[in-house]
């Protein structure tokens, strides 16, 4: 049933596409083909799409995991740039070995992310606060902390926009991988995203904690008339999904790319909540939902290259497919009368509802 | 079970991928994948038989309307095209990083485009990339030079121009026209983030009404901590704010030079003006006086200190058709050769102002003014 879900919203993105190629005055089928083949044409545009997917998954994971909490997660952004910015730091203040300084650069976002998802969970955990609003409030105090830190200390010295470049021994990249893909973007960060997805299917599904937080996420109520500390799993649950988040900041400052501009909010930040709803909140899903993701975005230039079309309808194609898909909670909530208009038999499900957001 | 579950949707998801290809396709789906390859590899060999030059260009904002680098340099690309019939192209970087600009310049390479143009120093690292990895195609950088991260100097390949403006000698011509016309008053501006190419048009801006101060005897006031560095060339709003404060502060002026940002500025002058407020503006990078318009058809825009980007990008598409390019050096466009400078026309300056500046401009052309790319102390004006 999940499955039909996620296959209608992105069979529906790819109709409404068509659609406005059609009306541009293009070839959907030219279209579509260029679309993938720039996302999955040589190796090395194989290599550069999933880079570009790894952030996705663990923000996607991070949004993921919250959500099975019933909390809305919608700070990644910002536990993106303080993940980010701590493991930048550190990377360019060390001075380690390799050995000692990568774990350390690596435990320093998780670290970041952590904090900087904290104070909403602490928030909504003591205060109700509601943590779509801290969280995006938090997002701005990143922003600005990231602009004053690097502009006063680590400032590059060709760009005044962006901060100094790591040394390559802090950096996910490895000459190994580099060379093997032709010169992609590929890095150590794949490893952290498949690691960091098989620790969330444990968590949620083989421990405790797990099982607590999933019920808080069912019924707040009755977790808590059941005995589980609805409080303690609130701050739990934003802490592990900022670690989540801060790892997204690392794969992508000190992975994808070498440093960190100033005055940019990362968009795979946001990104995370889309992925998240098309893989229907499975981890598993979220992985694939993530590279898919990234075909479309790093497919998109080659396509708009190609066609007579120009790039703002590219764009529009893209966030209609993304908008589409996206939208698997209305085909879930429509697929039994999908069903009964194709004359299907069926036994009515109602497990789903446990999936549903929290509503405030 | 729901770890299987999982599976499989994880798997029908990579399916998809496809289906969603193969759906749109039918029955067709074997040959027009292999039909479309072909089409792919082809432009890469036209340069061998066939000399059409395809001429592209990454954004490096996320529009092209920005009424500034962006829209300037792709006028200049549309008229090389009107004059020359060459194919032209632009392209949005999904992620504006070098990583993100270097996937744009290698979709248009793949796509057969043999000449990329790029507005602007964030793209000093990727064309640094770029003009290695893709040694057959030209490159041009405006406003910048390709530099590796970290790098003492600049390194310029052979099949790459880069091109330099002397932001402050038209910062210079604006900031006399301002101070002739206006006579009285202070000054304030209005600045993104600390960049070189603002730096100059800051420094050049004060030496211009320093000059009038102490050759026509204008008196306009500036102080250092009106020349506010906003620190976002994207937030309209922002520059709104910034704006209120300084013509509260008691400026009558304030430089505009910020994108997206000075927009703000001027909409806050605007709607000063519509009540009977005199207060202007001055536009940036390209001649901003239709964006300063107000509703009975006067503007707030003094004048603009411009970067003739159409023009050399322009020059650059003409030289490369006529085999005449020259790359690996620095190409400096000042008052010299028409680089820099403010608009023709200013409707809101006088004439006798129109003509002072020209002079001006011709001074700096001869060398007998040289403007300072150093940083200008207004202590002795508060």
């Amino acid at each position: 049933m999940k499955i039909l879900v996620s296959v209608i919203s992105i069979l529906l993105g790819f109709v409404a596409g068509a659609l406005l190629m059609l009306s541009s005055g293009a070839n959907p089928l030219t279209g579509f083909s260029y679309l993938f083949q720039g996302g999955l044409k040589s190796v090395t545009r194989i290599c550069n799409t999933i880079a570009y997917a790894v952030p996705l998954m663990l923000t996607g994971l991070s949004v993921t995991f919250a959500f099975k909490t019933g909390l809305f997660n919608i700070g990644a952004p910002g536990q993106m740039l303080i993940g980010g910015l701590l493991a930048n730091v550190l990377a360019l203040t060390a001075g380690l070995p390799r050995p000692l300084l990568l774990p350390l650069v690596i435990a320093a976002s998780i670290v970041g992310g952590m904090v900087w998802a904290a104070v909403p969970g602490f928030l909504k955990a003591r205060f109700n606060v509601n943590e779509v609003v801290s969280c995006i409030m938090m997002n701005w105090v990143a922003y600005w902390v990231v602009y004053i830190v690097i502009s006063d200390h680590f400032k590059s010295t060709t760009i005044d926009t962006e901060s100094q470049v790591i040394p390559a021994a802090a950096s996910l990249k490895t000459e190994a991988i580099t060379l093997l893909t032709k010169g992609s973007n590929l890095n150590l960060g794949i490893f952290i995203a498949i690691i960091a997805t098989a620790l969330v299917i444990f968590i949620l599904n083989r421990t405790v904690l797990g099982y607590e937080m999933k019920a808080v996420g069912f019924n707040r109520f009755a977790a808590e008339y059941g005995g589980i500390n609805v409080q303690k799993n609130a701050v739990l649950a934003m802490v592990i999904s900022g670690a989540l988040s801060g790892l997204a900041g690392l794969t992508f400052y000190c992975g994808y790319l070498s440093n960190m501009r100033i005055g940019v909010m990362p968009s795979q930040g946001f990104d995370g909540i889309a992925v998240a709803l098309l893989a229907n909140c499975a981890p598993v899903g979220v992985v694939f939902a993530a590279i898919f993701f990234a075909i479309l975005q790093t497919g998109k230039g080659f396509m708009n290259a190609m066609m007579p079309i120009p790039p703002e309808i590219a764009d529009t194609i893209i966030a209609t497919v993304i908008y589409f898909a996206a939208t698997s909670k209305l085909i879930e909530m429509n697929l039994d009368r999908i069903k009964k208009f194709f004359g299907r038999k069926r036994p009515s499900k109602s497990e789903g509802s446990g999936e549903h957001v929290e509503h405030h | 079970m729901k770890k299987i579950l999982a599976t499989v949707l994880a798997i029908c998801i990579g399916m998809s991928m496809l289906a969603g290809c193969g759906s749109q396709q039918g029955s067709e789906t074997p040959s027009a994948p292999a039909d479309s390859a072909a089409q792919s590899e082809a432009p890469a060999e036209q340069p061998a038989d066939k000399p059409a030059l395809k001429v592209g260009m990454v954004c490096n904002a996320k529009t092209i309307d920005d009424k500034s680098f962006n829209q300037a340099t792709w006028a200049g690309i549309t008229r090389a095209a009107e004059d020359f019939g060459i194919e032209t192209k632009y392209l949005i970087a999904a992620d504006q990083s070098a990583a993100g600009f270097l996937q744009e310049i290698a979709n248009l390479y793949d796509a057969g485009f043999r000449m990329i143009i790029t507005p602007g120093y964030t793209f000093s690292k990727a064309i640094f990339d770029a003009q290695k990895i893709y040694p057959d195609c030209k490159f041009v950088i405006l406003d910048s030079a390709p530099q590796d991260d970290g790098a003492e100097a600049p390194e310029i390949a052979a099949n790459t121009a880069a091109i330099d403006y002397a932001a402050q000698e038209s910062g210079f011509v604006a900031g006399f026209a301002c101070a002739l016309q206006l006579k009285e008053g202070e000054f304030g501006a209005l600045f993104g983030q600390e960049i070189p190419p603002t730096k100059l048009f800051k420094t050049g801006f004060q030496q211009g009404v320093i000059y009038a101060n102490e050759n026509f005897g204008t008196n306009i006031k500036m102080k250092e901590e009106n020349f506010v560095w906003s620190g976002s060339f994207s937030d309209a709003a922002l520059g709104q704010q910034i704006t209120a404060q300084l013509f509260n502060s008691g400026c009558n002026l304030v430089y505009c030079a910020c994108g997206t940002t000075a927009l703000g500025g001027f909409n806050e002058a605007k709607a000063r003006a519509e009540k009977g407020e005199e207060v202007w503006v001055v536009g940036c990078d390209v001649d901003q006086y239709e964006d300063g318009l107000l509703e009975d058809g006067r503007s707030v825009t003094l004048t603009s200190t411009m970067k003739n980007l159409a023009n050399s990008t322009y020059d650059m598409i003409k030289a490369e058709l006529d085999g005449e390019f020259v790359g690996g050096q620095q190409i400096i466009f000042d008052a010299k050769n028409g680089g820099v400078g403010i608009p023709e026309t200013n409707p809101n300056l006088s004439d006798e102002v129109q003509k002072e500046a020209d002079a001006v401009l011709e001074k700096i052309k001869t060398g007998e003014i040289v403007v300072s790319a150093e940083p200008t102390d207004v202590s002795a004006y508060n």
